[in-house]
This record gives structure tokens, sequence and C-alpha cells, in this order.
């Protein structure tokens, strides 16, 4: 029992590398939790991971995941000379980079302008109301903007009609509005819940900050100018440069549930590609290789904001 | 402090009242409207007078779907779903969140780059399709449940979590004879319900939304609520023809916004419950994880 407790007072990193048979007999317990997480995440994201040699593999159905026969960059060769691919990458950094110019600054705005509200309740009931569309299904998303743009019975053209007598427009049809729509669905979901991060640093400013500004005579504008977004710069960076590392992840479920013949010009992103050349007509081999080469772009956007968030701003998320 | 309130300033409180009432309605509007046409008279929404006020009261559009046999057996499959799937993810994600965050544990750090480094690199659709279906998952209830027990994100939440709790509670029960099984499940879990509701909700939230993986695994008779309005939206669902009768793109309308609601009203009943522990929860992970 002594030695029991000794041990455990010095915890942290104080065990002798020689007493591993020691270290097991205290510790097996935690490495049996970890036994079926550990199996879990071999079968379902390492091997996937492997998976992805099926991109120089040729593959035929029912033999596994992992292909019959090499056969080097030949779909990758393949990709690059094809004309729906290049559409769907421009596609994707045109649409990511709209995203992020226009649903980046709104929710800072939003966080900024919350917290200038007095009434706590009224704060508090804006708050609520605001995170919730953010725990609705895409598909009911996309359902209910199906059902306000309707041409025939949606609300928006409906008022259109009748206050401005504009005949009714086919909004979710016409490739003019896919990328807007895209955009504004996420402002709307998305906004006020990712404005809480920037609350949280908003609350977490020092409040002599803002007495002093105000003694030296700033009005409301003044402070945040001058107070709240200098103190929350660090936050905005760091946010900016993980957004900058994610930007190719965009909502695939999304633009599949929009996509219609007539706006598959500007709605084919890389995701719908892979998904239409890999599952629907199951060349699985070549939409593998698309898969892979955008995921290792993903990869180097990620893991070179990430190392300029840290050298910039000491955060970064690991 | 009254001296401070200037003209200015009350200008200012104006604009963001206005600026937040908006966005309450941005809000709020959608979910009225589609209330408003579900309920209303199948002549007022011909005429287009519904905005978001029912015009007259009209249950068929939910009687209609109610006796519509495939409706309840998607709705029980997502609360299938939601339930079975929320506590395999709670009990796998806590079981490999304890150990991790436990620093003296040989391999914590080798495992941890194992966890974050699958969250920025994954084999994609294909070879993850691939995968389910060499396992025989394809066409299971397992295929929406197995392949999402543990997301890396929410496990991060959680180590962090466990990483505050003060270490001599554990000292004092290891002392008193209790193995790390008897702490985590006697001491631990009851001390992290915080955030365990909050990966809760994420969870529930992610498996109650999902229509995707039941659309590339699953067989007709095992799709979740979620994908059968999406074939109602798609027109791929026979629900329309139902109706049978003149007005029938009308009630069509009033069907669609009937489904839409009631697939819905469960997770906007549930969160403001939980509110209060997902923002904590939220502002724990990201900030400091």
């Amino acid at each position: 029992m002594a030695i029991y407790k000794k041990q455990h007072l010095h915890k942290q990193d104080y065990i002798p590398k020689s007493s591993f048979r020691k270290h097991l007999t205290r510790y097996w317990q935690l490495y049996a939790m970890m036994i079926l997480p550990l199996i879990y995440f071999i079968v379902f994201k390492y091997i996937p991971m492997f998976g992805n040699v099926l991109a120089f593999r040729r593959y035929r159905p029912g033999m596994g995941p992992f292909g019959v026969k090499w056969v080097g960059f030949r779909y990758f060769k393949m990709f690059m000379q094809d004309s729906a691919f290049w559409n769907a990458f421009g596609n994707t950094i045109i649409l990511s980079l709209l995203n992020l110019l226009i649903n980046f600054p709104i929710p800072i705005i939003f966080a900024i302008l919350i917290n200038e509200v007095r009434n706590v309740h009224f704060k508090k009931a804006v708050q609520t109301v605001s995170y919730m569309p953010r725990f609705i299904s895409t598909v009911v998303v996309i359902a209910i903007l199906g059902e306000i743009l309707s041409p025939s019975s949606g609300l928006l053209n409906n008022f259109l009609q009748s206050t401005f007598g504009i005949e009714p427009i086919y909004f979710m049809n016409d490739a003019k509005y896919f990328r807007k729509l895209y955009i504004l669905t996420d402002t709307w979901q998305y906004t006020g819940w990712t404005a809480i991060i920037y609350l949280a640093a908003i609350t977490g400013i020092n409040s002599d900050l803002f007495e002093a500004a105000k003694i030296d005579g700033a009005n409301r504008l003044q402070q945040i100018f001058y107070v709240t977004i200098p103190s929350i710069m660090p936050t905005i960076m760091v946010l900016l440069i993980l957004n900058v590392g994610r930007m190719l992840s965009l909502g695939f479920e999304k633009v599949l549930l929009m996509y219609t013949p007539s706006n598959s010009g500007v709605s084919d992103i890389i995701d719908t590609l892979v998904y239409r050349t890999g599952l629907a007509n199951q060349n699985y081999s070549y939409a593998t290789a698309i898969g892979l080469f955008s995921g290792i772009i993903g990869v180097i956007l990620v893991s070179s904001s990430n190392a300029i968030s840290k050298k910039l701003t000491d955060e970064g998320i690991y | 402090m009254k001296a401070c309130r200037s003209k200015g300033s009350i200008v200012f409180d104006v604009i963001i009242y206005i600026i937040m009432i908006f966005v309450l309605l941005v809000c709020l509007v959608p979910f009225l409207y589609m209330l408003a046409v579900s309920i209303s008279e199948p002549k007022a929404i011909i005429n287009n007078e519904v905005a978001l006020i029912p015009v007259g009261i009209n249950f068929e559009a939910y009687k209609q779907i109610f006796a519509y046999p495939n409706f309840f057996k998607a709705y029980g499959n997502t609360i299938f779903y939601t339930v079975v799937g929320t506590l395999i993810a709670l009990i796998m994600t806590t079981l490999f969140a304890y150990p991790l965050s436990k620093k003296s544990l040989r391999g914590q750090k080798f495992f941890m780059k194992l966890v974050v480094f699958s969250m920025f690199f994954s084999g994609g659709l294909i070879p993850n399709y691939l995968l389910i279906s060499s396992l025989n998952l394809t066409g299971t209830r397992f295929a929406m449940l197995v392949p999402f027990a543990i997301n890396q994100f929410n496990l991060i939440i959680l180590i962090n979590f466990f990483k505050s709790i003060p270490n001599e509670i554990e000292e004092a029960a290891l002392i008193d004879g209790l193995g790390y099984f008897g702490i985590l499940r006697r001491i631990v879990v009851p001390l992290s319900k915080p955030a365990l509701a909050t990966i809760g909700l994420y969870t529930a939230v992610f498996f109650w939304n999902d229509w995707f993986n039941g659309l590339i695994y699953l067989n007709t008779d095992q799709f979740p609520v979620m994908l059968f309005l999406r074939n109602i939206v798609n027109g791929t669902s026979m629900l329309g023809d139902a109706a049978g009768s003149a007005d029938k793109a009308t009630i069509a309308i009033s069907i669609k916004s009937a489904v839409i609601i009631t697939s819905t009203l469960p997770i906007i009943i549930l969160y403001p419950f939980l509110q209060k522990y997902f923002v904590k929860g939220l502002t724990i992970g990201s900030v400091k994880g």
C-alpha cells in the first residue's frame, strides 16, 4: 500500500523507465479501456487511409478494398486531363473563397454588436434563437429554402409579385443564384454559432481598458474600434488561419442537395464529382484518385496554416 | 453613468436593437412560415394568402403523413439511430478519453498523435464506402452507427474536461482500493455530466440529421426520416400521390411542411435544455483545445 501511495503522490511523469511491469500492473485497467476504441480507430480511420492505395491500383468489384493491380499514376493523369475535374476544381475554389470572404467577418460583427446589447434578457433571447439554425439538418434547410423560394407558392416570389409585379423567379434552378444561396444559407445556419467563440473572447477583455477609453472620451463606436477589435485580434487571426486551412472542405451534402441539372455548371465541386464518378458510375479507382488529391491539398493547407498560426499567435490546433 | 448616455449612444442603441430584431426575424420566419403552411386551409395556400399566420386550421397534412406507414417507420428508425448511436458514441469516447487524459500513461502522446492525424487526413468517400461494404455492413443498421462511434473533436473536448478534474479525488479513491474502471464509473463520469451532455447533444444532433450515410448504405425500410424528407422534396417518394385530389400540388406543399416541422421539432425542443452546457463545452474545446 505504501508503494502504491508513494507512486501516486508523484504522479505525473515520475515512473522509472525500468519498471514497465510495475507500470502495467498499476495501469492495466487504463490500457484495457483503450482496446475497443483503438480497434475502432484502426478499422474505421486508418484502414480507409490505406484504402487510398486504390488510387494507384485497378479495382474490380468484389475484390476487397485494396484493388488488384498496380497502375501507377494512371488515374491521376486521367483526371488532370479531364475538363470535368478542372471545372469542379474551379467551382470549389471560387465557392470556398467567396464563403470565407463573406461568412468569416459576419460572425465577428454579430458578436461585437450583440455584446453591445444592454438588456440581458433580450441579449439571451437573441443568442438562443441565433444558435438554433445550427441544429437543423441540411435537408431541412434546403427544403425550407425550396419552399420559400418556390416560384408558384413561395413567400418571396409572392411578395415580389404582389409588391413589385416581378414575374416568379426560379431561384433554385437558376445557376445565377446557386452561389448566393449557398453562402446565404451558411450565414443563416452558422453566424450565431460561430459568434460564441468571439463572444467568449470579448467577455474576457479586461474592463479597465473600456473604463480608460471612456475617460479619454471615446464613444461606443470608438471603443469598439480601439479596444474590442484589437483585443480579440488574436482569436480572429487563429480562426482565420484555421478557416483557410479547412477551406476546401465545403458542405458537400448541401451542394448535393442543391444540385440540379440546370445549375450543374457552377454547383459541381470536387466532392460531388467524387460521389458521382465513384458511387454513381462505380469508377472507384478514378474517384479515389480525385479524393486523395483534394485530401492532400487539404492536409497541406491545414498544416501550413497551423504552422503560421503557431508562429504568429502561439496558438494552433495541434 | 447617465451623463455618458449621449445622443450618439442612444442612436447607437436603436441601430443595434433594429439589427438584433432583424436577426431574430430572419432566424424565426422560416419556421413560422413552415408551421403556417402546414396547418392552413388548402384554399388559402392556393390563393397565396398564407404568410406567417395560418389561415384557417387544417390538420389534414399531419393526418396524411401519420397515415403513411413509411413515415412512422422512418421516424422510428431515426429515433433508434439517435438513441443507440449516441449511447455507443458516449461510451466509446469516454473509454478512450479517460486514459488519454493521463499524461503518465506510456504512449499517451503517440495515441494523441494518432487521433489528431486522423482528424486531418482520412480515407475519403470511396475507401470508406468499400470498407463498409467489405465488412458486410451495407444494408444493416450498423452502417449508421458503428463508423461514427468516436468523433475526434468531441474526444478532445472530453479529454480536456477530464484533465481539469483535480487529481486528488482520484488519488483518494485509488488509496481506498478502487480500480480505474471504478473511478471512471463512480467518480469521473458523475463529475463530467456537463461535458458528457455537451458531446451527447452534438452526437444526437448528428445522428438525428444524418441522411447521406443512409442514402449510400441502407435499404428503403431502414431509411432515417431526413432521407424520407429528401425523397419527398426530390419528388422520388410517392407521398404526394396519396392525396389524389385536384389540389394535389397544394397538399404536397403542406405535407412537405408538416414533415419538416415534425422532423425538426424534437431537436428544437431538446436544445434549450442543454444550451447552458454546450456553450461552455464549445469554448473549452475550441479555445483551449
